[in-house]
């Protein structure tokens, strides 16, 4: 099945869902409500896009969109040697959507980088912790409103001195 | 004496944490492992040590600063980085680059690629216990070092690209250096094929280890040598060809077990055809200038107008000044290249300021490494070096 | 034996100096590479800039038989807390050598997640400026290591029983 015939196809079956289509630069990117986010994409797989190439987020806060966040899913088809983008928005209040692990297993893994660096929750995922940043951090660095120095994380560790070669530096 | 019984001999499992500072882990990988006697039942990786805020920095960086950093995220091969990343700004903001520079992209990228390779192979041997091919490999290395210093001032962060085309041309006579270099590659490959193809130990160790089945490759997203070596026909050179690859003529390599001899055997295959790719790229090279015409508005002047005309300082402050320099149109792009470990993809979406509004990486590193913990169960515990080296890991992109 | 014999046979020096010209010509460094620094290190280990000249080619990943930690490469937050673990393991006296703007500065990366210069939390000796240093640079630091032990005296070690 062609891509513009899967694309006619999701945008008649899930009307509600789908915010619009658009191309930039030659790519064809569909913009959905990320709650149908799996049933589209079983539809893509179906029609042979069967390689997640990328899945990643975006913060458009200050950029605009249907909703604050938006999750990225570049999908190829090795067969037809074509690219989509499909971005699923999610909100700001309740930043969950479904987790796609069981089409693809290399979603797992960057599911898990999403929700460390945006704080975005996978409904479904195995083991979503974070895989980036220690366990302990508090925060989202991606997201807009996040510093890009921290909030001294950095400096927070202790120090060491010199132990029996101390004199030497003190002369 | 009494026998031990079997009641006696029970033991529990144990947990052996491998890294995150091993030898053998090239870098920051930490893994956790669950052994019953030798044999790895369970492996959990432990990444992110080396997480560097690539993607945070990447929006506060203009296009041409942010070239710097992708050195930094592949030092195996940073030209190839270089490379996707221009593209990728070059998709966006819909500029043509001369043939020249995509020739010269294309070498830069192969010897790239050989120079990943080289070395890829020579630690997979070191880990097996074998120094003698990583110092043939590295022998090589170091004269295509030789070359890219020649070619961009520097050994390893290369920063060689600009958006729209090349920091500099290459210097005359730079054809015959390459040609002599990669006959020596050509030497330092067999010389590397003699050791380990035919080897019985290589094979001992190497065949029949981390099999990684097609659909898997496919569910895991593994791209690259690693899914070639599954049987997996893919290559964006040739499928989806960008930077001028259509106009050059080489095979892909393939193989059918996906274990990590063939996984070798596809590196070595590659740096073959990439001698080939380079010395096609050199016969062929066109004429003509590298830089994108200068009123395009981007584009850092010639240093040497800068230094001696009042104009040339001008228009550099212009194209450097906060407020001034680049408009790329708002919109967003994704450009897939051919990296030596894999499909190495950036994603920039860009809300018409002179800083990307968001830079994405698609790593090969983690998404191939994403399946060892799957790869390494029912293995003995030796077999984790020569899984790992097989996925050539790059922490820097690993863990960006 | 006759008195020639002794003169061409017996020298004669200092304690301090016997064990400073024995220390600072077996250095064993422990690499700790995590980044782009660690494979410019690869490339002084390998045939043409040969850091065995300089005897310190006995590389050890246990901190606890290395007595020069090298640290190459930008340490995240995530790694410093292993980082001062290694330093603490290993056995004194110990050098320190910060190779390449990462671990010295933080370089380039002035993010969230990066130390800004590893002296900030443990001591360090020798700074190698570039990004990476050429191995050359790395053997011009190994060359400062081995003064520094030259000048060291035995009595400056503040050692525990003393006090």
């Amino acid at each position: 099945m062609s891509l513009e015939k899967t694309l006619s196809q999701i945008e008649d079956s899930f009307s509600d869902y789908v915010f619009g289509l658009t191309e930039f630069a030659g790519e064809k990117i569909i913009h959905i409500n990320g709650q149908r986010i799996i049933d589209v994409l079983k539809i893509f797989k179906d029609a042979g896009f069967n390689f997640l190439a990328d899945l990643t987020a975006t913060d458009n806060l200050t950029l605009g969109g249907f909703e604050r966040f938006a999750v990225v899913y570049h999908l190829l088809s090795h067969a037809s040697a074509e690219r989509v983008t499909v971005k699923a928005y999610v909100p700001e209040d309740n930043p969950v959507l479904p987790s796609i692990e069981l089409l693809w297993k290399t979603a797992d893994w960057q599911e898990r980088e999403v929700f460390d660096l945006f704080g975005i929750k996978f409904e479904g995922h195995p083991n979503l912790i974070r895989i980036m940043n220690p366990d302990d951090y508090e925060g989202y660095p991606l997201r807009k409103d996040y510093p890009r120095l921290g909030r001294k994380e950095r400096y927070d560790f202790p120090v060491i001195d010199r132990g029996i070669q101390k004199q030497k530096r003190t002369k | 004496m009494t026998r031990v019984t079997e009641q006696q001999l029970e033991t529990d499992r144990m947990i052996l944490n491998f890294g995150p500072h091993h030898p053998s882990t090239h870098g920051t990988l930490r893994i956790i492992m669950e052994l019953e006697g030798e044999t790895v039942m369970k492996a959990i990786p432990e990444i992110g040590y080396l997480h560097s805020g690539f993607e945070k920095l990447g929006e506060d960086l203009d296009f041409n600063q942010y070239i710097t950093i992708t050195d930094r995220m592949n030092y195996l091969s940073p030209l190839c980085n270089n490379v996707a990343y221009a593209l990728a700004a070059e998709k966006l903001m819909e500029l043509e680059v001369s043939k020249r520079t995509e020739y010269i992209r294309v070498l830069m990228c192969e010897l790239s690629r050989i120079a990943d390779h080289l070395l890829n192979v020579g630690m997979l041997a070191v880990d097996l216990g074998a120094m003698t091919a990583f110092l043939y490999g590295f022998r090589a290395r170091e004269d295509i070092y030789d070359l890219f210093e020649i070619a961009t001032g520097t050994r390893l962060t290369t920063s060689y690209t600009l958006v729209g085309g090349l920091m500099r041309d290459i210097p005359d006579g730079y054809d015959k250096a390459v040609l002599k270099v990669l006959d020596e590659v050509d030497e330092i490959a067999n010389d590397i094929e003699t050791l380990l193809t035919k080897n019985r130990i290589w094979h001992d160790r190497t065949k029949n280890i981390g099999i990684i089945s097609k659909e898997n490759a496919i569910s895991y997203g593994i791209s690259g040598p690693m899914a070639r070596a599954s049987g997996i026909d893919w290559d964006i050179r040739v499928n989806e060809p960008y930077s001028s690859y259509e106009d050059f003529d080489f095979d892909v390599a393939i193989a059918l077990n996906g274990d990590v001899f063939d996984r070798y055997l596809v590196r070595m295959e590659e740096i073959r055809q990439s001698i080939n790719i380079c010395r096609q790229s050199l016969d062929k090279m066109p004429t003509g200038d590298v830089s994108i015409d200068p009123d395009f508005g981007f584009s850092l002047p010639p240093k040497d107008e800068v230094y001696n005309s009042i104009e040339g300082l001008i228009y550099h402050f212009e194209v450097t000044m906060p407020n001034r320099g680049m408009n790329p149109p708002v919109g967003e792009a994704y450009v897939a290249t051919e990296s030596p470990n894999g499909e190495l993809g950036y994603y920039i979406v860009s809300d018409g300021n002179r800083t990307p509004y968001r830079v994405r990486t698609r790593p090969p590193s983690l998404i191939n490494y994403s399946i060892f913990s799957k790869l390494i169960e029912g293995h003995m515990l030796s077999d984790a070096p020569a899984i790992l080296g097989s996925i050539n890991i790059i922490a820097g992109e690993l863990d960006r | 034996m006759n008195h020639d014999d002794i003169k061409s046979n017996v020298l004669t020096t200092t304690l301090e100096s016997a064990i400073n010209w024995g220390r600072k010509n077996s250095l064993w460094p422990m690499p700790f590479g995590t980044a782009c620094c660690g494979i410019e290190f690869m490339a002084v280990l390998a045939a043409r800039t040969d850091i065995s000249r300089f005897g310190a080619e006995a590389i050890r990943f246990s901190p606890r038989q290395s007595d020069l930690l090298i640290v190459a490469g930008r340490i995240s937050i995530k790694m410093m807390p292993v980082l001062i673990r290694i330093y603490e393991q290993m056995p004194e006296p110990k050098w320190v050598i910060s190779m390449g703007a990462c671990a010295s500065t933080g370089g380039v990366f002035d993010t969230y997640s990066v130390i800004q210069g590893i002296d900030n939390f443990i001591p360090v000796d020798v700074y190698v400026p570039g990004c990476p240093p050429r191995p050359e640079g790395v053997v011009e630091s190994l060359m400062k290591i081995q003064n520094l032990i030259d000048k060291e005296k035995l009595s400056d070690y503040a050692l525990s029983s003393s006090k």
